[in-house]
C-alpha cells in the first residue's frame, strides 16, 4: 500500500510538470497530451491522497490500541507494586511491633476464657442433673410418691403451674431413662 | 502519514489549477469563463476570511483549520497557475 502511494504521488508530480515544461503549447497535439496528462496527474494525486488518508486513519487506530495496551500494562504493574508494598509493610510491622503481637495473643486468650466458662457451665448443669436423678431414684426406692418427690427435689408443689409441669416432665424423663 | 495525505491533496489542487489554466488557453470564451470562475472564487475566499468565525461554526471546524484551508487554496492556485503560465 505504501509503495502504491509513493508511485502514485511521484506519477502525479511527473505527469503534472513534465508535459507542461517539455511540450510546446502552440502545437496542437502537444496541447492535447498536456491536457490528458494533467487529467491523469489529477486522478493520481487524488487517489494517492485517499490511500494516504486511509493509512493515516489505520495508523491512528493502531496507535490508540498500543496506547491502551500500554496503559493497561502500566496499571497492572502499578497495582502489583502497590500490593507487594502493602504486604511488605504488613510483614515489617509484624516483625517490628512485638507489643501488638502480644496484645493480639492476649485478646485471643481472653476469647478462650469465654469459651471455657461456657464449657464449665455445661458441665455443672450436667452434674446437677445427675445428682437430681440419683436423688429421685433414691426417694422412689424409699416408696415416695411423685408429687412428694417433685416437691422435695424441684421445690414445686402440685398444681397446674408451668414450673410443676416442667418438673413433672423432667421426672418422667428420669424415670423412663432409668427403666 | 497525515502530512503525506495533506501534501497529496495539495498537489491535486495545484494540478487542478494548472488544468484550469490549460482549459483557459484553449479558447477565448473558455478564458473568460475561467476568469469569471477565478473572480468568483476570489470573492468567496475574501468573504470566508471576513466570516471565518460563523463559517467555522457552520462547518463545525476550528478557526485555525478554516484559515489553513483558505491559505492552502490561495497557495495551490498561485502555484498551479504559476507553473502553467511560466512553462
Amino acid at each position: 500500500m505504501l509503495l502504491k502511494l509513493i508511485v502514485l504521488s511521484s506519477a502525479s508530480l511527473t505527469l503534472w510538470l513534465v508535459p507542461l515544461v517539455g511540450l510546446d503549447k502552440k502545437v496542437g497535439w502537444h496541447k492535447g497530451i498536456q491536457g490528458a496528462s494533467l487529467c491523469a496527474a489529477l486522478a493520481c494525486a487524488v487517489t494517492a491522497g485517499n490511500i494516504a488518508r486511509q493509512l493515516a486513519d489505520e495508523s491512528e487506530i493502531q496507535e490508540l490500541k498500543t496506547r491502551a495496551i500500554k496503559a493497561d500494562v502500566e496499571d497492572e504493574i502499578a497495582t502489583e507494586v502497590y500490593i507487594s508494598q502493602a504486604q511488605r509493610q504488613q510483614e515489617a510491622e509484624a516483625v517490628l511491633n512485638p507489643v501488638e503481637r502480644l496484645e493480639r495473643a492476649l485478646a485471643l486468650s481472653c476469647g478462650d476464657e469465654d469459651g471455657t466458662a461456657n464449657v464449665q457451665n455445661e458441665i455443672q448443669a450436667e452434674d446437677a442433673e445427675e445428682r437430681r436423678a440419683e436423688r429421685v431414684l433414691e426417694l422412689k426406692a424409699k416408696g415416695w410418691g411423685k408429687a412428694k418427690i417433685i416437691l422435695e427435689v424441684w421445690g414445686v408443689s402440685k398444681g397446674g403451674s408451668q414450673k410443676y409441669k416442667d418438673a413433672e416432665t423432667l421426672y418422667e424423663r428420669l424415670i423412663k431413662g432409668e427403666t | 502519514m497525515r502530512a503525506m495525505y495533506l501534501a497529496n491533496y495539495f498537489v491535486a489542487g495545484c494540478i487542478a489549477s494548472s488544468f484550469l489554466g490549460w482549459i483557459a488557453s484553449l479558447h477565448p470564451m473558455a478564458f473568460r469563463a475561467i476568469a469569471f470562475l477565478l473572480v468568483a472564487l476570489g470573492i468567496v475566499w475574501t468573504a470566508a476570511w471576513l466570516l471565518d468565525y460563523s463559517l467555522s461554526q457552520f462547518l463545525k471546524i476550528s478557526i485555525q483549520q478554516l484559515q489553513a484551508v483558505l491559505v492552502s487554496v490561495l497557495a495551490f492556485l498561485i502555484i498551479g497557475l504559476g507553473v502553467f503560465l511560466c512553462s
